[in-house]
């Protein structure tokens, strides 16, 4: 037998020389997918970036790779047509695209991977240059695309294969309550400060006037200036001011000094003894105060709700998780359909590599179905007739009829998503103590007031009101409450930028703490896909034909093995193809019946017996009569992993490499990555062990995984970290998802961890400091009410504003565009 | 002085109709995306007139 190995796609151990074109990753030895753009050859990763690639260039908008300030994800390769063809469909366009009297109709699309204000104007010039399309609009912040268009010039699935072609695949929105919420609390917010800047101007215009004119001015001049000041602070005042009346009514509700309570007490004590002082006595009175501090602090407000919810997480989950369209069976056979269309009667196929579209029972079929979103569960688990599967599981061998029971918002997958999506308003734990802390400081100050009151009104009573204002509003302990989420949100806005998402913001606070990093090998440090690592040809069957054979076999299998075969199909045709789950695949190539796969299986079916062959994935190929050849499939390094385990043992934490392969592979990584601790063989419960084992001992343990095979282990960790891609970042219920296919950004995560909790103490010792000087002073009657308002606020917005720092991530904006156009870069706003 | 009582009721018609411009503007979206706009002044190519400009005006701006 000849023996000879040969460096094929994807060899992590080749040196890489240059970055793919359109992607920026870069691109493997051996990989010939030059495309000549502007005159000169662009080196291309992969079939999908240079499919994208020439559709760009040849549409003429070459100009996207001159605007674009960030990397896209790299495409995927061969979008099936008919993925979208259900969209067509009447009913579907009528629940989701409503037609005007013309016949043309508007939808909401929401599409992935949108990055930069390039991928707007790619995504809007692209469809623009089809018949038929009208409006075309891509909000880059959340990745929703309005678009108008014409059903008799282009169909929607048309415009929707041509979006997933160019990258960007798009999925129908489903009305999400959350975004709705968001939206009208935005709105609402905006309008309170709208009316409070435009009170505040006109109430201040009449004040100066007083102020300008002091002892000039008639009594009765005067007297009419109050009155108008009157009439606008008021309504202003009531209307403006709601959102703290309110939350201080909550909190008295429940017992609770919240920190809205003095300022709702401020505010309502200087506009009425302001009124009164206007109809009946004389003295001073506060109504360009009052206005001007509601503003301060509404201002404050409404950056601080901005940051909270732009946070990166902006595509419903749910929407990526259920399937575009779904094969309803009917008498006649099956066609497919949208999934407003089923109802509860409804049957529906699926088939291998599919994901179910709605909660039901087996009716008919065995196969293999991944939960792993909706239990945690990581092995895909055997489903039969009479069993229930779940909207959003995925069949991995073998197709089901299922009878369809829940559909929409009665599906469980969706009850999820929502306990998520309340999981990420909840307040970080530092700050829940914080707003003890605040709670016990309000205590105090109302204390404090009362008895700084009762002394002035013994020695000066025309001074009582304006040192109780002041007080009140110069001690409000806004910055200590908003030290820590606004530090957090900001810090996870920038990390979504470069790749990481905080779906637990605590994680990051607590992350700098970690004493031992638990990393997974197969899908975590090595790429979730395989390639072929080696080739064994011998006399009769070269490499070349090997790799053609093999490419065309495997066109018909979903499995992750057949993805590395993807390159190397050369066209050969193939009679009666077909696949056996977990064995392999076979067909008739030019009158032979091939095998290609599990060697015992393989051997079964060719009648030849296979020899012992070296350590690793082999798969074999074979026909009937003739020696068969190997192939070895493995999977690649990701990108970053050496650097990331370096920085970790330079930062003091240990790193525990835990994987369920094999020793001696387990063995070679760690000395690879230099990873002192390894264990292999170990099942997931087993990991489970070793990180309860470490955190008995006192460690705090960071796990990192694939967040789909290591849904428990991550649980059991103090901070899960998962490595995710498209579709399956929604999978994960991790900390924190490290998106894309390096390990990059979890560089950058480890790197920037200690610089947040470096500014929430900042924060929170500046909020202390400020509080506690600022109140005696107060006390004393040497800080007027405007002053305290606007010391108030802007001690609030040095907190926020520290807070900010954290939005720009030092190496974050670095992109190899060729020319950075800087007028285009986002501002961090 | 006796001017004042002129112009100051009608400085307060004035805000009342800043207001409800703005309320206006909130309504209709104007404020939801302030990205994407900001970058079309960008881009300045010549074929500005694709697609539909009936299908533009057919939905009445409810975008």
């Amino acid at each position: 037998v000849l023996t000879s190995t040969r460096p094929t796609a994807g060899g992590d151990a080749q040196p890489v020389r240059e970055s793919c074109f359109h992607c920026g990753e870069p691109v493997p030895t051996g990989t010939d997918l030059a495309v000549e753009i502007d005159g000169r050859p662009r080196a291309m990763c992969c079939a999908g970036c240079r499919a994208v690639a020439q559709l760009i260039h040849s549409s003429g908008l070459g100009r996207y790779y001159e605007f674009r300030d960030a990397l896209p994800e790299r495409p995927e390769s061969g979008v099936d047509a008919g993925r979208f063809a259900a969209w067509d469909r009447d009913a579907v366009l009528d629940h989701h695209a409503p037609a005007d009297e013309r016949g043309c109709r508007s939808v909401v699309l929401v599409l992935e991977n949108v990055h930069c204000a390039a991928c707007a104007w790619l995504v809007q010039r692209y469809l623009g240059s089809f018949p038929g399309v009208g409006q075309c609009r891509l909000d880059i912040s959340d990745g929703r695309l309005k678009l108008g268009f014409d059903p008799q010039c282009t169909l929607l699935s048309t415009l929707a294969s041509a979006l997933a072609r160019l990258g960007y695949p798009p999925h129908l929105d489903t009305p999400d309550s959350a975004l709705a919420r968001d939206r009208n609390e935005r709105r609402r917010m905006l309008k309170y400060l709208i009316v409070a800047a435009l009170g505040m101007m006109q109430v201040m215009s009449y004040a100066l006037a007083k102020y300008i004119g002091a002892g000039e001015m008639d009594p009765e001049t005067e007297h009419f200036f109050r009155l108008v000041s009157m009439l606008v602070a008021v309504p202003v005042a009531l209307y403006a001011g709601q959102p703290f009346y309110r939350s201080a009514a909550a909190h008295l509700a429940q017992r609770h000094l919240g920190l809205d309570v003095p300022v709702a007490i401020a505010i309502l004590l200087a506009l009425f003894s302001s009124v009164a002082i206007t109809l009946f006595g004389s003295g001073d009175v506060y109504f360009d105060s009052v206005v001007m501090f509601i503003f301060f602090l509404l201002l404050g407000r409404f950056a601080v709700l901005l940051a909270r919810q732009d946070a990166g997480t902006a595509h419903s989950a749910l929407t990526r998780a259920l399937p575009a369209q779904a094969r309803r069976l009917t008498d006649e056979g099956s066609e497919m359909v949208g999934l407003v269309e089923l109802t509860g009667e409804d049957r529906v196929l699926v088939a291998d590599g599919e994901v179910v579209p709605a909660d039901g029972v087996v009716l008919e079929g065995v196969g293999r179905v991944d939960e792993s979103l909706l239990s945690g569960e990581s092995e895909p688990r055997l489903r039969s007739p009479g069993d229930a599967v779940l909207a959003g599981s995925l069949v991995v061998g073998g197709s089901l009829t299922v009878q369809v029971t829940g559909l929409g918002r009665d599906t469980v997958i969706s009850g999820i998503v929502d306990l998520l999506g309340e999981a990420r308003r909840k307040r970080p734990r530092l700050a829940k103590l914080a707003d003890r802390a605040a709670g016990i400081f309000i205590a105090a100050i109302l204390l404090a007031t009362t008895l700084a009151a009762l002394w002035w009104w013994q020695h000066d009573p025309a001074r009582v009101i304006p040192i109780v204002l002041a007080m009140l509003v110069v001690a409000c302990p806004c910055a200590l409450a908003l030290g820590t989420p606004t530090a957090l949100a900001s810090a996870s806005r920038a990390l979504a930028r470069a790749g990481v998402l905080a779906s637990n913001p605590d994680a990051l606070e607590a992350l700098p703490r970690i004493t031992h990093v638990m990393i997974d090998k197969t899908g975590t440090l090595t790429e979730p896909g395989m390639h072929v690592a080696e080739v064994r040809p011998h006399e009769s069957l070269d490499h070349e034909r090997i790799m053609a054979l093999a490419g065309a076999l495997e066109r018909v299998s979903r499995h992750p093995i057949a993805r590395a075969f993807e390159a190397h199909d050369r066209g050969l045709e193939v009679q009666r193809p077909g696949s056996e789950a977990g064995n392999g695949v076979y067909g008739e190539i030019e009158g032979q019946r091939w095998f290609l796969g599990r060697p015992e299986w393989v051997e079964q079916q060719i009648g030849q017996p296979h020899e012992a062959i070296g350590e690793g994935i082999w798969l074999m190929l074979g026909r009937p009569g003739l020696q068969p050849a190997w192939i070895r499939v493995d999977a690649a390094v990701r990108r970053g992993a050496g650097d990331l385990i370096a920085q970790l043992h330079g930062a003091g934490i240990e790193v525990v490499l835990a994987s369920g392969d094999r020793p001696d592979n387990v063995a070679a990584m760690a000395r690879r990555l230099g990873i002192r601790q390894h264990h292999a063989g170990l099942k997931p419960e087993d990991k489970l062990a070793l990180a309860r084992r470490l955190r008995a001992k006192g460690a705090r343990v960071a796990m990192i995984g694939d967040g789909i095979n290591d849904a428990p282990v991550l649980a059991g960790a103090d901070i899960s970290i998962a490595l995710a891609e498209g579709a399956a970042i929604a999978r994960t219920q991790a900390d924190l998802v490290s998106t894309g296919r390096s390990l990059e950004p979890l560089q950058n995560l480890f790197a920037q961890a200690p610089r947040v909790r470096r500014i929430i103490r900042q924060n929170l010792i500046w909020a202390l400091t400020y509080n506690l000087g600022a109140l005696p002073l107060a006390a004393m009657g040497l800080v007027p009410p405007w002053a305290a308002a606007i010391g108030m606020s802007a001690s609030s917005l040095a907190v926020v504003l520290n807070a900010r720092r954290l939005g720009r991530i030092p190496g974050t904006a670095a992109v190899a565009a060729p020319k950075p156009a800087a007028a285009l870069k986002r501002s961090p706003a | 002085m006796k001017i004042i009582y002129v112009l100051i009721p009608l400085s307060l018609m004035l805000l009342s109709l800043a207001i409800w411009a703005f309320f206006w503007a909130v309504k209709n979206d104007q404020f939801d995306d302030l990205d994407t706009p900001a970058m079309d002044i960008l881009d300045d190519d010549e074929d500005q007139g694709h697609g539909l400009e009936d299908g533009e005006k057919s939905v009445n701006g409810k975008w």
